[in-house]
C-alpha cells in the first residue's frame, strides 16, 4: 500500500503543478510592476505608468506556477490591500530604498496591514528595491527604519534587490519557490 | 450542482416554462459567491453563480452597500482566469453591481489590459465596462484608445466605441466631441450595426448645431446608406431637418421629399415604414405627398405579419384623423382586419374605419363593433367609445342607432373607466344633438338603476337635475330620482335630493308633489341628506318673489377658486362675530407660482419676509398695503400685478414694481435690492414722472429709511387716478443718499452722498384692470349672460409667427383667465376658439369668445365676441384689442 502511495505521488508531481499565490504591495513608484516583469520576462523597462488597481500575472517558475497580484501603490488603493492578501502564499513588500523620506509612511503602512486580524501569520518578505542608486540604504539600516524586528507573529525575510540590473532577483524566486513547497 | 438551491415547488413542475433560478435566495447566492475565492478555479462554476446574481439584481433583489462591496471584490479576483465565457460574466456583473468610483477603479488597470488585449471580445466589452465606471481623468488617459477602437475593422469593437460614446457624450460631451473625425470615418463603415451607431453618435455630437445637422443629412441622403437601422434613423433626422427649415419655405416641392419617396421602394420593410410614417407626420402634407405613402401601408395591411399589419393600421389611424379622405381607399383592407386574431389590430382597423366611414355604412359598422366588443379589453373598448362619439357628431342623423349603441354597451360588464367614458360621450351627445336629449335622459335613467359607481350616479344626478326639467315630461325622471333616495348610499342620496329639489324650482307643477318626497327625506339616517332636505324646503317654500335667486342658488356654478374659499374658510374659522360672506372671498386666480417659476433663483420679492411662500403673496401685499396709514382710505385692493422689473439683471441695484390698483388711486410699491456690499443706501425713494399719464396726481409717497446690502426693502409711491380705465406711462427715477460700508467690520461712515439710478418706466395697461377669474362651465355662464351687452367685431392682426402666438398674445393683452384649455393651440391647426373669462375693475363680469383663422401667408384675422354685464365694459375690452 505505501509503495502505491508514493508511486502516485511521483506521478503526480510529473502532471500536477504547484500553485502559489503572491500579493506585491508597497507605495506608489517603489517598483511593483517592475519587479513583475523582471520576474515573469527577465525585461527591464524605465518608463512605467502608475498601475490604477491591480495586475494579475501567472508565472511559471520550475513546476511551480506563481500567482501575482500586482497592487496599485497610490493612496485611493491603500484600503484594498488587504482585500487582495487574506490567504496568499506570501506577502511581498515593496519599499523604495532610495527614497529616504517616504520610508516611514512605507512602514506606518506596512504595520496598518499587518495588524489586520485576516492576515495573521502569512509570511512576509520585504525587498528595499533601486540598491543601483548610490543613496540607497543598506539592508541593515532598512531594517531598522522598517521596523522589521518588532513583527513577530510571522515569518519575515528582507532582500536587497535592484530591478534595473537583476540583482538578487534569483534569490527572491528561490526564497518564494521554498514557500511554496513548504505550504503545500 | 446548482440543485441544491433550487427550491422544489411540486406544483410549478408541470408547468411549461419553468425557471431555473425560480425561488433561489439571495443570502444562499451570496454564500456561493465564496467560490470565487477558491485558489483552483471552477470556471463553469463561477459563472453560474454570477448568472444568479445577475437573475437576482434584475429582479429588482437589492445589495446592501456591504454585500455589493463583498461581491465587487471577489469577482475582480476572477480576472485570474483567462477563460472567455466567465470573462464575460465578470464585465456584466461588474456593470451591473456599479460599486462606487473610489472601488470600482481598482478594476481599470485590468480593463486597460484587456482593452488592447488580441482577442476582440475582450477589447469589446472591455471598452463597454470602462466607459461605464470611467471619469473624466481617466477618460483622456484612454482616449487614444477609444478614437482607435472607433475605426477598428471588427464592427463589434468599433460598436462598442461608439455606443459608449454615445452614453459619455452625456457626461464628457467636449472629449466626446473631439472624435467627430473617427465618427465620420465609421458611418462609411461596411458594417451595419457600426453604421447605425456611428449616424446615432454623429448626430449626437451635432444636435445643437442646426446646419450641421442639415449638412449631414444633406450628404447622406444623396449617398448609399446600407444599414436598414441607420436608414430608419437617417429618416428620422431628415424630417427634423424639413421641420426645422419647412417653416420658412411655405410653399413649392419640399426639399428631402424625393429622398423619402425612394425609401418607400427600399428592400427592408422597416425602411418602407419609417418612410411612409414619415411622410404621413409631415406638416401640412398634401394629398399628393401622402399617396404613396398610404399605397405601402395598404400593401402592409395584407402583410403576413402582424407587426407590421399593426404599424401600418396605427399609422393609418392617426392619419385618419387629419385626412380621412386619403385612407378612404384602404377600406376595403382594414374592414378584413375587423376579424384579425390580433385584438389591438382589429380594435385599430375599427376605429380607423368609424373615422373614415360614410353616413350610409355606420349602420353595417354597428353591427359588427357588437359583435365583437365583448371579446376586448377595456382600454380598448374606450377607445372604440371615443370613436362612436366623433362620429356621431359627425354625423347627427345617425344619433339613433349609435345612442343605442351606447345604451346596449352601458348596460353590460365593465370597469369604472369604460363607464365614464360612456356616460361622457351621451353627456355630450344630449348637449350637442337636441333630439338626441330625451332618448339620451331615459338610458342615462336606466343606467343608474343599477349603477354600481357612486361618482358617476352623482354626476348623472346633477346632469339630470340641470336637463331633466326642460323637458317635455319632467315628471318621468322623478320615480328613478326618487328610487336612489330610497336604495342608495348615503352620497348619491344626498345628490338625488338636490336634483329633486332643482325640478320642485323649474317645474311649477311638480313642485307640491316634490315637497311631500323632500319630507319624507328629512327622516334619512344621514345627516347630509337631511341638512339638504331641510334647506331646500325652506328656500323653494318661500314664495314666487324670491324665485330668481332661488335659482340662482340652486343652479349657479361656485365662482370662486376653491383655493381661495378655502383659505377664506380658514380665517373665518377663528372665532369672530360676523356671518360668513361668500362674496369676500377673492375672485383672483392666483398665478403667482408660474411668476416664480419664472424667476428663479430670484428671492422672493420685498415682502421683507422671504419665507412666504407665492399661494400668500396677494394676501400678503394685501396685509402690507392696509398697515400703511396714508393707503387705508384708498379702499378695497381690487388687483395686484406681477412685479414688473425696472433694471437688467446683475445691476448694481435691483429694483421691481408691483401694481395696486384701487378703485380711485394706484399704489407702485417698489421692491428694492441693493447688490453692493460696500453700501448702504438711506432715504431711499423713486421718483415718479406722470407728465405721460393724463389725469393722474401723487398723493402720498412712503420712503425706505435704510437699504442695506442683499437684504430686500419696499418704498411706495401712490397716485390719484381718474375714474374708470386710465392708462399711462410714468417714468421713474431711484434717488437716495450712499453711505460707504466696509464689509469685513460692517463699519458705517457718517458722511453719505446723495445720487440718482434711472430706472425703465411702468405702464398702466387694460390687463391691469381684470381679474383672472375663471368659470366652471363657459357655455353656460355665455348663455347665462345673455346677449343684450353682447359686441362682435372683426380684427386683422397681420402676419404672425403662428397661431399659437397670436393667441398667446392676445390672452396677454386683455390679461383674462382661459376656460377649458382652450389657450393650448393644436398644431397645425388653421384656425381656433378661445374662451376667456375674468372680472373688470367695479366687480363686473366679462366673458370673450375669440375665433382666429389664419390662412397662407400667416395672415391672421380675429373675431372677438364679448358679453358683460355693463355695455360700457364690452366696449372697453373691444377698445383695449383696438388700440393693441
Amino acid at each position: 500500500m505505501g509503495l502505491w502511495e508514493s508511486l502516485l505521488n511521483w506521478l503526480r508531481s510529473l502532471f500536477f503543478k504547484q500553485e502559489m499565490e503572491l500579493s506585491l504591495i508597497g507605495l506608489q513608484n517603489a517598483g511593483k510592476t517592475s519587479l513583475v516583469n523582471v520576474i515573469a520576462t527577465g525585461g527591464y523597462s524605465e518608463d512605467m505608468i502608475p498601475t490604477i488597481g491591480f495586475n494579475m500575472r501567472k508565472v511559471t517558475k520550475g513546476n511551480v506556477t506563481i500567482k501575482l497580484w500586482d497592487l496599485g501603490g497610490q493612496p485611493r488603493f491603500r484600503s484594498m490591500w488587504e482585500r487582495y492578501c487574506r490567504a496568499v502564499s506570501a506577502i511581498v513588500y515593496v519599499v523604495d530604498a532610495a527614497d529616504h523620506d517616504n520610508v516611514s509612511i512605507s512602514k506606518s503602512e506596512l504595520h496598518d496591514l499587518l495588524s489586520k486580524p485576516s492576515l495573521n501569520g502569512i509570511p512576509l518578505l520585504v525587498l528595499g528595491n533601486k540598491i543601483d542608486k548610490p543613496e540607497a540604504l543598506s539592508k541593515q539600516a532598512l531594517t531598522d527604519q522598517m521596523g522589521l524586528k518588532s513583527i513577530t507573529d510571522r515569518e519575515v525575510c528582507c532582500f536587497m534587490i535592484s530591478c534595473r540590473n537583476s540583482t538578487n532577483i534569483d534569490s527572491v524566486i528561490d526564497w518564494l519557490v521554498k514557500h511554496s513547497k513548504s505550504k503545500s | 450542482m446548482a440543485q441544491p438551491l433550487v427550491k422544489k415547488d411540486d406544483d410549478r413542475d408541470d408547468e411549461a416554462e419553468y425557471s431555473p433560478f425560480l425561488g433561489i435566495e439571495k443570502g444562499a447566492v451570496l454564500q456561493e459567491a465564496r467560490v470565487f475565492h477558491d485558489p483552483q478555479l471552477d470556471p463553469r462554476r463561477c459563472s453560474q453563480v454570477i448568472t444568479k446574481l445577475l437573475y437576482l439584481l434584475n429582479q429588482g433583489e437589492s445589495f446592501t452597500k456591504v454585500e455589493a462591496t463583498e461581491v465587487f471584490f471577489a469577482v475582480t479576483k476572477l480576472f485570474q482566469s483567462k477563460e472567455i465565457g466567465l470573462r464575460r460574466m465578470v464585465y456584466l456583473i461588474i456593470k451591473e453591481l456599479s460599486p462606487s468610483a473610489d472601488e470600482v477603479i481598482i478594476v481599470t488597470s485590468s480593463l486597460m489590459k484587456d482593452m488592447n488585449s488580441k482577442s476582440d471580445m475582450y477589447r469589446a466589452n472591455a471598452i463597454r465596462v470602462l466607459c461605464r465606471i470611467t471619469d473624466g481623468t481617466l477618460l483622456t488617459q484612454i482616449e487614444r484608445y477609444l478614437k482607435q477602437a472607433i475605426v477598428d475593422k471588427n464592427p463589434v469593437v468599433a460598436s462598442a466605441a461608439l455606443v459608449s460614446g454615445i452614453h459619455l457624450l452625456q457626461t464628457n460631451p467636449d472629449i466626446v466631441r473631439r472624435w467627430s473625425n473617427e465618427v465620420q470615418e465609421a458611418v462609411q463603415s461596411r458594417a451595419a450595426l457600426v453604421q447605425f451607431h456611428a449616424l446615432a453618435l454623429l448626430h449626437q455630437i451635432r444636435q445643437n448645431d442646426r446646419l450641421a445637422v442639415s449638412k449631414l443629412v444633406t450628404s447622406l441622403t444623396k449617398g448609399t446608406v446600407r444599414s436598414p437601422l441607420a436608414q430608419c434613423l437617417l429618416i428620422r433626422y431628415t424630417c427634423q431637418v424639413m421641420r426645422e427649415t419647412g417653416l420658412n419655405a411655405p410653399t413649392g416641392d419640399r426639399p428631402f421629399y424625393d429622398y423619402l419617396e425612394g425609401c418607400l421602394r427600399h428592400k427592408a420593410e422597416m425602411v418602407i415604414f419609417e418612410a411612409a410614417r414619415a411622410i404621413t407626420e409631415l406638416s401640412g402634407v398634401t394629398n399628393r405627398e401622402l399617396t404613396p405613402a398610404i399605397t405601402v401601408l395598404q400593401l402592409f395591411l395584407s402583410s403576413s405579419k402582424p407587426v407590421l399589419r399593426f404599424a401600418a393600421v396605427r399609422t393609418l389611424n392617426k392619419v385618419a384623423m387629419t385626412h380621412p379622405m386619403a385612407v378612404t381607399n384602404c377600406n376595403i383592407d382594414m374592414e378584413s382586419l375587423i376579424s384579425d386574431q390580433n385584438r389591438s389590430i382589429a380594435t385599430l382597423a375599427i376605429t380607423t374605419l368609424l373615422k373614415t366611414g360614410n353616413e350610409s355604412s355606420v349602420d353595417r359598422l354597428m353591427k359588427q363593433i357588437t359583435n365583437f366588443m365583448s371579446d376586448i379589453a377595456d382600454e380598448f373598448k374606450i377607445v372604440v367609445v371615443d370613436a362612436i362619439r366623433s362620429l356621431c357628431l359627425k354625423f347627427p342623423l345617425k344619433y339613433r342607432s349609435l345612442m343605442n349603441f351606447l345604451s346596449n354597451i352601458l348596460r353590460e360588464e365593465g370597469g369604472f373607466e369604460y363607464k365614464k367614458a360612456i356616460v361622457d360621450s351621451i353627456v355630450i351627445l344630449i348637449r350637442d344633438i337636441p333630439d338626441a336629449k330625451e332618448s339620451g335622459l331615459f338610458h342615462l335613467c336606466e343606467f343608474i338603476e343599477d349603477c354600481e359607481f357612486t361618482y358617476l350616479s352623482t354626476q348623472i344626478l346633477h346632469f339630470l337635475g340641470n336637463e331633466g326639467p326642460k323637458t317635455s315630461d319632467p315628471s318621468k325622471y322623478i320615480r328613478y330620482i326618487y328610487n336612489r333616495v330610497i336604495l342608495e348610499n348615503a352620497t348619491v342620496r344626498s345628490s338625488a335630493v338636490s336634483t329633486l329639489a332643482k325640478f320642485g324650482a323649474v317645474v311649477e307643477s311638480l313642485k307640491p308633489r316634490i315637497f311631500i318626497l323632500l319630507r319624507r327625506c328629512l327622516f334619512d339616517s344621514d345627516d347630509e341628506v337631511r341638512d339638504r332636505a331641510t334647506l331646500y324646503l325652506n328656500t323653494l317654500g318661500d314664495d314666487g318673489s324670491v324665485a330668481q335667486t332661488n335659482k340662482d342658488f340652486l343652479f349657479g356654478s361656485l365662482d370662486v377658486p376653491l383655493v381661495n374659499l378655502e383659505i377664506s374658510l380658514k380665517t373665518y374659522a377663528s372665532p369672530s362675530e360676523e356671518p360668513f360672506d361668500i362674496d369676500s372671498v377673492p375672485k383672483e386666480v392666483k398665478s403667482q407660482a408660474l411668476a416664480e417659476k419664472k424667476a428663479p433663483g430670484k428671492k422672493p420679492t420685498g415682502l421683507g419676509a422671504p419665507s412666504s411662500g407665492p399661494k400668500s403673496a396677494v394676501d400678503a401685499y394685501e396685509k402690507i398695503l392696509s398697515s400703511i396709514p396714508e393707503f387705508s382710505s384708498f379702499g378695497k385692493l381690487f388687483k395686484s400685478s406681477a412685479p414688473v422689473e425696472l433694471t437688467e439683471a446683475e445691476t448694481e441695484y435691483a429694483v421691481n414694481v408691483v401694481k395696486h390698483i384701487y378703485d380711485g388711486h394706484v399704489v407702485f410699491q417698489y421692491n428694492c435690492t441693493n447688490t453692493i456690499p460696500e453700501q448702504l443706501l438711506e432715504n431711499v425713494t423713486v421718483i415718479v414722472d406722470a407728465s405721460e399719464a393724463e389725469g393722474f396726481s401723487e398723493v402720498a409717497v412712503k420712503p425706505l429709511r435704510s437699504l442695506p446690502y442683499d437684504s430686500p426693502g419696499q418704498t411706495f409711491v401712490a397716485f390719484e387716478k381718474p375714474e374708470g380705465l386710465a392708462f399711462g406711462k410714468f417714468s421713474n427715477m431711484l434717488k437716495f443718499i450712499v453711505k460707504e460700508v466696509d464689509p469685513s467690520t460692517g463699519d458705517v461712515e457718517e458722511d453719505g452722498v446723495e445720487d440718482e439710478y434711472q430706472l425703465e418706466d411702468v405702464e398702466l395697461v387694460a390687463a391691469d384692470y381684470i381679474l383672472k377669474v375663471g368659470v366652471s362651465n363657459f357655455r353656460n355662464a355665455w348663455e347665462g349672460m345673455g346677449p343684450e351687452c353682447e359686441r362682435v367685431d372683426e380684427y386683422g392682426l397681420g402676419v404672425r409667427e403662428s397661431l399659437a402666438e397670436a393667441v398667446s398674445a392676445v390672452i396677454n393683452i386683455l390679461g383674462m383667465q382661459p376656460c377649458e384649455g382652450t389657450e393650448v393651440v393644436p398644431s397645425n391647426s388653421r384656425s381656433h376658439t378661445c374662451l376667456l373669462s375674468g372680472v373688470f375693475m367695479g366687480n363686473v363680469k366679462v366673458l370673450v369668445r375669440l375665433s382666429f383663422g389664419i390662412d397662407g401667408p400667416k395672415q391672421v384675422a380675429m373675431k372677438l365676441a364679448v358679453r358683460s354685464e355693463d355695455e360700457t365694459v364690452s366696449d372697453a375690452i373691444h377698445e383695449i384689442i383696438a388700440s393693441g
